[in-house]
C-alpha cells in the first residue's frame, strides 16, 4: 500500500468520524475482503455475513477510537473481525473452522520437489489440523491474506518478532514433513 | 482428533457470494440505533447514580439523627441566639386542665 493510498484513507476515516455516511467508500473497498475471510473461518456464507456485517458495526461504533499506528487501516478490520470470530467460537463453543481452497494447496504443494498425490494432500491437511492454532493463524494471514508480519503482528496482538518466529516454526514443522519449500521473507 | 477443523474447497470463491450481504444502508441503521441505545444507557446511569448519592446522603443523615446522644426530655427549640424551653405536651396540657379546680359558678 502506497504512501499515499495511506494519506486518502486517513482523510476518509478522519470525515466518517463526524460523518459515518463518509465510511461507505472504505466499507466498498473491503467488504469482499473481510467477508472472505470470516467465510474461510466458518465455511457458512449466512454466518460470514452476519459476522461481517457486525464487524463493520462495530467499526463504525469505535472509529473515534481508531488511530494510525503505522499498519494499514485493514489491519485494524482484520482485527476486529478476528475478535468477532473469536466471540463467535466462544459462544458455540464449537470447533474452529478453517476451510482452504484446493487449488491453494496444490500451489504450496507445487514447490515441493516431490510428486504429490491426493493421499499427500490428505496428509498435509490432517498435519494442519493439528497444529496450534496461533501457528496456522499466521500462515493463514501470511499465505492466505498476505499481511506483513507487521500487520500480522498488530491483528494477534503480538510483537512483529514473535509473528516472524511463530510463521518460522510454522513453515520448518511443514518443511520436515513434507519437505515443502516455501519463502519465509521474515 | 485435530484440534482445528481443516475443509477443501474444490472451487475458488467467487466474488458474487459476498454482494448478497453487501449493504451499507443496514450497517448504517445498525449503527445509529447502537448509538441511541448507547445514549439512553449513559442517561440511565447517570440517574442511577444521582438517585444512590441522594439515598446515601438521606441514609448519613438519618443515622446521624439516629446516633445523637438524647438529652433529658426533649431537646431545646431554638431560633437564633435564643433558647426557648420546650412546648408543653397535650397530654401534659389535659393533666393540668384536670387538676384545675371548676370555677365556682355565679349564683344568680
Amino acid at each position: 500500500m502506497s504512501e499515499e493510498e495511506i494519506r486518502q484513507e486517513e482523510t476518509i476515516i478522519a470525515k466518517a468520524k463526524g460523518n459515518p455516511a463518509a465510511f461507505a467508500s472504505l466499507y466498498e473497498k473491503y467488504f469482499d475482503r473481510i467477508y472472505y475471510y470470516l467465510y474461510r473461518h466458518t465455511d457458512d456464507e449466512e454466518l460470514a455475513g452476519d459476522l461481517c456485517s457486525q464487524t463493520f458495526v462495530n467499526v463504525l461504533n469505535n472509529l473515534k477510537r481508531y488511530e494510525f499506528r503505522g499498519v494499514p487501516f485493514s489491519a485494524w478490520l482484520y482485527k476486529i473481525a478476528s475478535n468477532e470470530l473469536r466471540k463467535h467460537y466462544r459462544k458455540t463453543k464449537g470447533k474452529k473452522i478453517l476451510s482452504l481452497e484446493e487449488v491453494r494447496i496444490k500451489e504450496l504443494v507445487e514447490q515441493s520437489d516431490e510428486v504429490w498425490d491426493e493421499s499427500q494432500i490428505n496428509k498435509l491437511v490432517d498435519f494442519m489440523k493439528d497444529l496450534p492454532e496461533d501457528m496456522l493463524q499466521v500462515l493463514e494471514l501470511r499465505y492466505y491474506e498476505e499481511r506483513d508480519f507487521k500487520e500480522i503482528a498488530y491483528i494477534l496482538d503480538i510483537t512483529e518478532s514473535g509473528a516472524k518466529m511463530r510463521t518460522y516454526r510454522a513453515l520448518d514443522k511443514l518443511r520436515k514433513k513434507f519437505k515443502i519449500k516455501i519463502k519465509y521473507d521474515g | 482428533m485435530g484440534r482445528n477443523e481443516i475443509r477443501l474447497r474444490r472451487h475458488r470463491i467467487t466474488a458474487h457470494g459476498a454482494e448478497r450481504f453487501r449493504n451499507y444502508n443496514s450497517v448504517l441503521k445498525r449503527h445509529e440505533e447502537n448509538r441511541r441505545i448507547k445514549k439512553i444507557v449513559r442517561v440511565f446511569g447517570f440517574f442511577v447514580v444521582i438517585l444512590v448519592v441522594i439515598m446515601i446522603i438521606a441514609f448519613l443523615s438519618r443515622w446521624e439523627e439516629r446516633s445523637q446522644p438524647k438529652g433529658k426530655g426533649q431537646p431545646k427549640a431554638t431560633h437564633g441566639s435564643l433558647t426557648y424551653p420546650p412546648l408543653p405536651s397535650q397530654a401534659s396540657l389535659l393533666w393540668l386542665h384536670r387538676q384545675t379546680p371548676p370555677r365556682a359558678t355565679r349564683q344568680l
